[in-house]
């Protein structure tokens, strides 16, 4: 610490930041344990009821739903990314490579109430897939993807692949190529030296991207509100419902603080499971 | 381990049989060739030493039979059958990396394994061969650690036992040994080369180091930029080097300014100061007498005589290094073409008898060093 005489005034901002931060959740916790008093913004006293109150079905369906969707996300996200983040890696035409690039960065810069709002145009009963269908005369009636779960998922993932595909590229590329050759020159095909070798070595980064996508999905907002509109809801929409429209505050910040534990139990989960991958990591 | 032997001995019996062949292999990365033109056909069971500096095109050729890209001119040959366009995978090759490339996420024995699983052999006899191989490379009761629980001198054998035990058509080898310290690599050496004579499998090793190729190769191609330089045995490329190039990579050389003073059937005549010295004519050949010419002469071949003796050329001992086994001694002469020449003296009493200061005569026996053409 001495050798860095830096250190003390460059760690100022920080520990500012982490004052804030701490400031905030002990706020949020301390909400959580009031009363709601209906009709004024102040809460009453201290109280359980808002934490038995999350166990009440319609509230528990919420969280399930929410796990449930940010587990197909990151799943429909891995299977979408890996063939992308692969090429990304592994192609040696540099044109290539760059278009690879771009497709995967952008949707980082189009922040995600722009990129909502053009998968409605997409998955809307008027919008893009449902015109195709129908001119071609596939189907009759528009198919319903707005307002569903399958139109939340598509949306999230293409909202998560930028991170999932970035993770992913930082795995595959750890990867030594002599692996591969090895593998080869003892008689695997393509195939199979992927599925034999590249593919678990690549468990990682597998895990570290299902592990953020998850992550990255739990707090989405603006993609369940705008395509879910009410009928698919994640527990930041439930949050903004509870705390914007009833000023519900107590009861809101009680959803966040269990969104906050489960989303901590979870991804321990994740880490658990993936522990005999820790091998791995050091090649 | 009579089965691996056996196994390879179905495919190619007599030592003359070709098991490699190299034919006007040209092979270009954008505008850079690696390789002009290279013959080299390397016979069966035979240890051949493919030996450059680093850029000589000695790791293209190695890839090359090992078809991790295909040749832009030639032909390569594996056992007769051309192999241009035959993938990795079909050729029958065992490689063996310079980080040994073994799976992390498998064991000793599922390493060794997979290329027998490749091969749908069965459970049984894929555990015998394991065994089998992993006692020849003695490692026995390794099989279930995984590799980073190993040594580098053990990888190492992992790495040799997974390409052995597929009993491949032709072992190759990428600088194996360079990861290594200098002790565990020399014991290496000498198993490598036990195990590669006892097995009888074609090899084709690669390396930058001069020492290695002398002690365990059959023959050895000596390489630089993109050619062949010198094919022969290891004592023709260090006794008989035949340009510069090889006569000043391969091992140490003192070069001493002379004239070429006559021909004399299979000798030339090289003057160096008073001395005549007698060298292999070839090198020489149609050079016009009187030419200024440089002679190539090995520290051990440089024997110190008394100052007057006939045939000798003068100097003074500079230094004297003890190296335990022999004595170098370095000495100021008029000749050199460097500023110093290297004696290397296998006798102790060099210490005593040379001191520092000394006047002493050094005399060359009869093609004990070779001349070529100044530049």
């Amino acid at each position: 610490m001495n050798a860095q005489p830096f250190l003390r005034p460059f760690t100022a901002p920080a520990v500012l930041c982490t004052v804030g931060l701490v400031a905030a959740m002990a706020a949020v916790l301390q909400f959580s344990l009031r009363a709601y008093v209906p009709g004024s913004l102040e809460p009453g006293g201290f109280t359980l009821a808002n934490f038995s109150d999350l166990l009440k079905p319609l509230y528990a369906k919420v969280f399930l739903d929410t796990v449930w969707i940010c587990f197909l996300t990151a799943i429909c996200t891995l299977f979408v990314g890996y063939p992308l983040a692969f090429a990304l890696v592994r192609t040696q035409n540099a044109i290539l490579k760059s278009i690879l690039l771009v497709i995967v960065v952008t949707p980082l810069f189009l922040g995600e109430v722009v990129r909502t709002y053009s998968w409605i145009i997409v998955l809307g009963n008027n919008g893009f897939i449902n015109s195709v269908l129908m001119n071609l005369g596939i189907v009759r009636q528009p198919i319903q993807f707005m307002f569903t779960t399958f139109g939340v998922v598509v949306a999230l993932v293409h909202v998560t692949m930028p991170v999932m595909v970035v993770m992913l590229a930082a795995g595959l590329s750890h990867i030594d190529r002599d692996y591969q050759k090895a593998a080869e020159s003892l008689g695997a095909g393509p195939v199979r030296t992927f599925l034999t070798i590249t593919l678990p070595l690549s468990m990682p980064g597998v895990v570290a991207g299902v592990t953020t996508a998850f992550a990255w999905t739990f707090s989405a907002f603006a993609t369940p509100q705008l395509i879910g509109g009410g009928k698919v809801n994640m527990i930041s929409n439930l949050v903004y419902q509870l705390g914007f429209a009833s000023f519900n505050f107590p009861f809101a910040a009680s959803l966040c603080v269990a969104g906050l534990a489960l989303t901590i139990v979870v991804l321990t989960v994740l880490r658990l499971a993936a522990r005999p991958l820790d091998d791995l990591k050091a090649h | 381990m009579n089965n691996l032997a056996d196994s390879r001995n179905g495919t190619a019996s007599s030592g003359d049989d070709i098991a490699v062949r190299f034919d006007a292999v040209t092979k270009r990365f954008g505008d850079a060739t690696a390789l002009r033109e290279v013959s080299l056909s390397v016979r069966s069971g035979e240890f051949m030493t493919l030996l450059g500096p680093s850029g000589c095109g000695k790791t293209t050729l190695l890839n090359l039979a090992a078809g991790f890209f295909s040749p832009d001119g030639g032909e390569i040959r594996i056992d007769g059958a051309r192999v241009n366009d035959v993938p990795t995978y079909r050729r029958e090759i065992g490689m063996m990396f310079q980080n040994y490339a073994l799976f992390p996420h498998m064991s000793v024995a599922e390493n060794i394994a997979y290329g027998l699983k490749v091969r749908h052999i069965a459970k049984k006899e894929r555990d015998r061969r394991v065994e089998e191989v992993l006692a020849l490379v003695r490692l026995a009761g390794m099989a279930g650690r995984k590799p980073r629980q190993l040594s580098g001198g053990q990888q190492q054998r992992v790495a040799l036992a997974r390409a052995l035990v597929i009993s491949p058509k032709v072992l190759l080898l990428d600088e194996p040994f360079s990861a290594l310290d200098k002790n565990l690599r020399a014991s290496m050496q000498v198993e490598l080369r036990e195990i590669q004579r006892k097995l009888k499998v074609t090899t084709i090793f690669v390396t930058h180091d001069q020492g290695e190729a002398l002690s365990l190769s059959d023959r050895v191609a000596v390489m630089s930029d993109g050619r062949i330089r010198q094919l022969g045995t290891p004592e023709e490329i260090y006794r008989r080097p035949c340009d510069r190039f090889v006569a000043s990579f391969v091992g140490d050389a003192n070069v001493l300014r002379g004239r070429l003073d006559g021909f004399d059937g299979a000798h030339s005549t090289v003057a160096v100061g008073t001395a005549r010295v007698k060298v292999p004519e070839a090198p020489l050949r149609g050079v016009a007498l009187s030419t200024p010419v440089d002679l190539f002469v090995r520290p051990e071949q440089l024997k110190i005589a008394e100052i007057c003796a006939p045939s000798a050329f003068g100097g003074r001992v500079a230094a004297q290094v003890y190296q335990g086994g022999h004595v170098d001694l370095y000495i100021e002469c008029a000749q050199s073409a460097s500023d110093r020449l290297l004696v290397r003296s296998a006798g102790q009493d060099a210490m005593t008898r040379w001191p520092v200061g000394a006047e002493v005569g050094m005399i060359i026996g009869i093609d004990d060093a070779v001349a070529f053409p100044v530049p």
